[in-house]
């Protein structure tokens, strides 16, 4: 369970970034990015781990820092600026990831002749494994974990990566992603059941 | 308590999320329940392997997102002034590098990346307007128009999205609506672009409507939003401006049905500069309408079609 410098600031706006926020509203391009560079770690870490693909990853940095450039006239301080960001931020993502439940075409998986492997794992050192069982069951471990993920709903997928990556809290996931805590609750034990099936035994 | 409700609290006692009286119940009960307890480290070792899958970008993916979004921001979104005129410029430069040659390509590559810089530019300025816009408007973000309605009494309404949707109502004379309007020809929705073209069409007396149709007319990638444009531009057809820009549209337009558009409007006022223009055209249009509409454009003008 990560919890990154972005993620702690979430639950207040600490007064550093208060001023970056007024510097960039104000016009100030320096500000602008120092504000980028204080998000925009965890925010390509959640399209990565999202989306497994570094092309979509990206796109939706740009999408996201393009709209923010764009709107932040228009932040207010009514809630912090981290759930202002990732308002912005899971709604790109939760975008993409319905295009592809309809398009079907992106796996997150490729096939090879040793069966399905992760995409990321073409970007990822396999760490190197003596013993050949193990690497084995590894591999069918991560393949199980793929269908899992895969048949989560987009908005079950979304909660799971927040709470469990980007380690949130989901009273400030529901706020979010316009629901309320309650429902961030039934929505990551909907995902956890619906891996612990899927997983079986295997873990 | 029983297995079963203790059970649906596992997950989130794993998480941290129940209240310090549940947490005490889970606590409690999985003490003395084999079940409870093996479920308890079945979530464990869920979490543990969910863990390993997790994945750090690259440093240079961060560094090549970094310096895009500044080439994004430093090239295409002027923060005070409105980007049309700039895009425009930028447009009329490349457009003169692109035809000092017979290449007639060169738009339809640039189209794209200043169609891009001017939707940005635009959404930035559409933006800044919504906080000072005087119609009945209450919420303040926005970075998608969904739709332009018009109605019978010459009014518009404008539909907003970001995470919220609204509606601005107002008249088609009032100065904001038509700065949305401007704004709207822009969006990323052809359909968006295809309505605000037309209903802007009503006000191309205003020089800054006049500036946005000859911008959409030379880079809108949609021909049907291009068509509107052209429309529009019917009263202004013996505008010097507008005439200089539907030259350049007629030399390097992919759609045929725009430039047949441009050649009618062109013939509608003549002037002799483009009879040699046109001249040359005949000899490499590949399109039959647009090169029949082309040697009849000359014959009306009393002016050989140039190939005999």
């Amino acid at each position: 369970m990560a919890q990154d410098a972005a993620g702690t600031v979430g639950a207040r706006v600490s007064p550093q970034v208060d001023s970056l926020i007024r510097a960039a509203q104000a016009g100030d391009q320096d500000a602008f990015e120092q504000l980028v560079r204080t998000y925009d770690q965890s925010v390509l870490r959640l399209a990565m781990n999202l989306l497994r693909s570094p092309e979509d990853a990206r796109d939706v940095y740009q999408e996201a820092f393009l709209r923010v450039y764009r709107n932040l006239h228009a932040f207010r301080f009514d809630c912090s600026f981290h759930t202002w960001l990732y308002r912005i931020v899971t709604n790109i993502c939760l975008d993409q990831l319905r295009k592809r439940q309809v398009r079907k075409e992106e796996s997150p998986t490729i096939e090879t002749r040793e069966g399905p492997i992760d995409r990321m794992d073409t970007f990822q050192e396999e760490s190197a494994h003596a013993d050949p069982e193990r690497s084995l069951w590894n591999r069918q471990l991560k393949q199980r974990i793929e269908t899992a993920l895969q048949d989560l709903t987009p908005r079950e997928r979304m909660v799971f990566e927040l709470r469990h990556y980007q380690g949130l809290r989901l009273r400030n996931i529901g706020e979010m992603l316009g629901t309320t805590e309650e429902a961030a609750k039934n929505c990551l034990f909907r995902a956890t059941q619906k891996m612990r099936a899927v997983l079986g035994d295997f873990t | 308590m029983t297995c079963d409700s203790i059970l649906k609290l596992i997950p989130l006692y794993y998480y941290g999320e129940l209240t310090p009286d549940e947490e005490e119940r889970v606590e409690e009960h999985t003490h003395g329940c084999p079940t409870c307890t093996r479920e308890l480290a079945q979530q464990r070792a869920l979490a543990a392997a969910l863990d390993k899958r997790q994945i750090a970008p690259a440093p240079m993916l961060l560094e090549d997102c970094r310096s895009d979004l500044i080439a994004a921001i430093q090239g295409g979104a002027p923060r005070i002034a409105p980007a049309a005129k700039g895009a425009w410029r930028l447009f009329l430069d490349a457009m003169a590098a692109s035809f000092s040659g017979p290449s007639l390509s060169g738009l339809a590559r640039l189209r794209q990346p200043i169609g891009a810089l001017a939707l940005l530019a635009i959404g930035f300025f559409g933006a800044r307007l919504i906080n000072t816009a005087a119609p009945s408007s209450t919420d303040d973000v926005y970075s998608t128009v969904r739709s332009v309605q018009p109605d019978n009494a010459g009014g518009v309404a404008i539909s907003l999205d970001e995470t919220r949707r609204k509606v601005v109502k107002g008249h088609m004379n009032d100065g904001n609506i038509q700065r949305l309007l401007l704004a709207a020809a822009h969006e990323d929705n052809p359909a968006v672009r295809v309505e605000s073209v037309d209903l802007l069409r009503s006000q191309s007396g205003s020089s800054e409507v006049r500036d946005t149709l000859l911008n959409v007319l030379s880079q809108d990638t949609n021909p049907g939003v291009r068509l509107k444009a052209l429309e529009g531009l019917k009263p202004l057809a013996a505008d010097s401006e507008v005439r200089k820009t539907l030259r350049r549209v007629l030399l390097a337009d992919d759609n045929a049905a725009v430039r047949v558009l441009v050649i009618d409007l062109l013939v509608a006022n003549r002037d002799d500069n483009m009879v040699g223009m046109m001249q040359g055209l005949v000899q490499q249009e590949n399109n039959d309408s647009v090169r029949r509409k082309l040697e009849k454009a000359l014959r009306d003008m009393n002016a050989s079609p140039g190939r005999f």
